[in-house]
């Protein structure tokens, strides 16, 4: 019993990781209803620019944090406009494939930028183990968590107490609504782009600090993670988004205390599996699509 | 005020208004009847910059509004209640009404907060439940949110398709009462109704639509003693 509290503990703190991907993955999906691939490689291609100023320049860690956001998001708009705005709004297959293809391209760039493939990522935080009576916590992870939630309260800030906060829930609540109030649904797409990639920077700085290393697979990975993570939540939800990040957490920690580290990938994908099969819209997106149904029936 | 001068709009090859004009007066409410596909829902459309025009014209007093975007349109003061009301249904009924201003410039805030008010006074049931996300309205207060989303905006003219679709009739009922009262306060209307009856009672003016074409055009006593019209529109008899 103690073990598998310890591993939700584990879970939990990883999994605030995972949910910081899953927003990035859910926001966009929720203002264009279509699916950004790229969104890990991008992540990646900063933390690249970030270790190579590390490496090469300067040891001062928030300039690394400065750096790997800011190459996220020049990266990130440029996926926005090749994948999204080039791409005819409802052209959804075609924005999806275009966008694995940047996934393509970007991880080419990295393989030749940084021929090395693996590169040390400067570990923010320092790593000793703090015990909290029968359990224990690694104190990086404990860091990645707490700034992982102030990293959330901005983000609730931004889209539920600001006027571009609120047209990008509006354009992601009903679209064609929120074109008839004149809001502008391109500059919409474009903010919403940028703010996730502020925040898949971020957390991309957060779990490869954690891990203290980068290597070309953190696209894939961070993708994967990403993209489960949404799905297991509900795609387009917010909450749905944190919880399925803390759900593939804890069941990844138990996976790999009781079975290995093979166990554990196979039980993100297994996990995914049944959840598609029982909760097809995820933990919280069934409501949500009922609840728009129920709306338009009204009398 | 509002111009309709000879617009064409298609859908692809499909010619949908083949050459329509019209005017909506200021302080009056325009109706716009017609049979399913008669080009009622592309006219408001085409008006509101969500459908580009081919050829033809549409002015605001002296703004030219053709084939502008709908945000430009909506900052000119021409505002749509949209068909089925679309809500926003996640968002609290406040955010509804606020996201209706958004096309305002940010320093009329002050303002903005004062047509909240002014609203929530005119539809007390919305600031009952002004915290309640959208989708959990009944169809007849989600009716008057799309109403009270898009006075939000300040329109110089309210356009409104179909406002009585899929509602109980005491609700319809309602729902025109609204209609004449925004009236009477100078609000002026084009609206777009399936049911003719009671457009009839609130409209100044009728334009009848048939195949993308006005067919008729005059006001509510000269369309009930249109035999023809009569008979294929308000059931020939019957009153």
């Amino acid at each position: 019993m103690t073990d598998f509290l310890q591993n939700c503990i584990d879970g939990v703190m990883f999994g605030s990781g995972y949910a910081l991907l899953a927003l990035g993955f859910t926001l966009v999906f929720g203002v264009m209803k279509r699916l950004n691939l790229s969104f890990g490689p991008s992540i990646m291609l900063g933390a690249y620019a970030g270790t190579w100023v590390y490496l090469n320049f300067s040891q001062n860690v928030l300039l690394v944090v400065l750096v790997t956001v800011m190459i996220t998001v020049a990266v990130g708009i440029y996926v926005e406009r090749l994948c999204f705005w080039a791409v005819r709004r409802d052209a959804t297959i075609a924005s999806m494939v275009s966008s694995f293809v940047i996934w393509m391209q970007l991880e080419e760039v990295a393989m030749h930028l940084l021929p090395e493939r693996t590169y040390p990522f400067p570990a923010f935080f320092t790593s000793t183990v703090i015990d909290i009576g029968p359990f224990f916590v690694r104190s990086e992870h404990i860091s990645m968590f707490l700034l992982t939630l102030v990293l959330l309260a901005l983000l609730h800030l931004f889209l539920f107490r600001t006027r571009p906060g609120l047209a990008v829930r509006a354009v992601s609540d009903n679209p064609l609504a929120s074109r008839y109030m004149g809001i502008n649904s391109s500059n919409v797409l474009f903010l919403a782009f940028a703010v996730v990639s502020v925040l898949g920077g971020l957390a991309g700085f957060l779990i490869l600090s954690a891990d203290s290393q980068v290597t070309p697979f953190f696209g894939l990975w961070a993708t994967f993670k990403g993209l489960i993570a949404m799905m297991l939540g509900g795609m387009g939800s917010l909450p749905g988004a944190i919880l399925g990040g803390l759900l593939l957490g804890v069941v990844e920690a138990n996976a790999f205390w009781y079975g290995g580290p093979v166990v554990r990938d196979i039980s993100a994908y297994l996990l995914l599996f049944m959840m598609l099969i029982v909760r097809p819209g995820g933990l919280v997106g069934q409501r949500i699509v009922a609840q728009q149904q129920a709306a338009y029936e009204r009398v | 005020m509002l111009k309709v001068d000879n617009i064409v709009t298609r859908y692809g090859a499909i010619e949908a208004l083949k050459g329509l004009s019209l005017e909506a007066r200021e302080g009056q409410v325009t109706c716009l009847l017609g049979p399913n596909g008669a080009g009622k829902t592309t006219t408001l459309f085409t008006i509101a910059g969500i459908l580009n025009s081919h050829s033809g014209s549409i002015t605001l007093e002296k703004d030219n509004l053709t084939n502008l975007s709908a945000p430009g349109i909506v900052r000119k003061g021409v505002v749509l209640v949209p068909e089925n009301r679309l809500i926003f249904p996640q968002m609290s009924v406040e955010e509804n009404l606020v996201a209706g201003a958004f096309a305002r410039p940010r320093k009329d805030q002050p303002a903005i907060n004062a047509d909240l008010k002014g609203i929530y006074e005119r539809f007390p049931p919305l600031k009952e439940r002004s915290t309640q996300s959208g989708g959990t309205l009944s169809g007849g207060e989600q009716q008057m949110l799309a109403i009270g989303r898009a006075l939000m905006a300040r329109p110089k003219i309210l356009m409104m398709d179909e406002p009585s679709l899929g509602l109980a009739p005491i609700i319809v009922e309602k729902i025109f009462d609204i209609i004449s009262l925004l009236n009477k306060e100078g609000v002026s209307i084009l609206l777009v109704e399936q049911n003719a009856r009671m457009a009839l009672k609130v409209a100044h003016h009728i334009y009848l639509l048939e195949g993308g074409k006005v067919t008729f055009n005059g006001n509510p006593q000269e369309m009930q003693q249109d035999e023809v019209i009569q008979r294929a529109y308000l059931g020939a008899g019957s009153t």
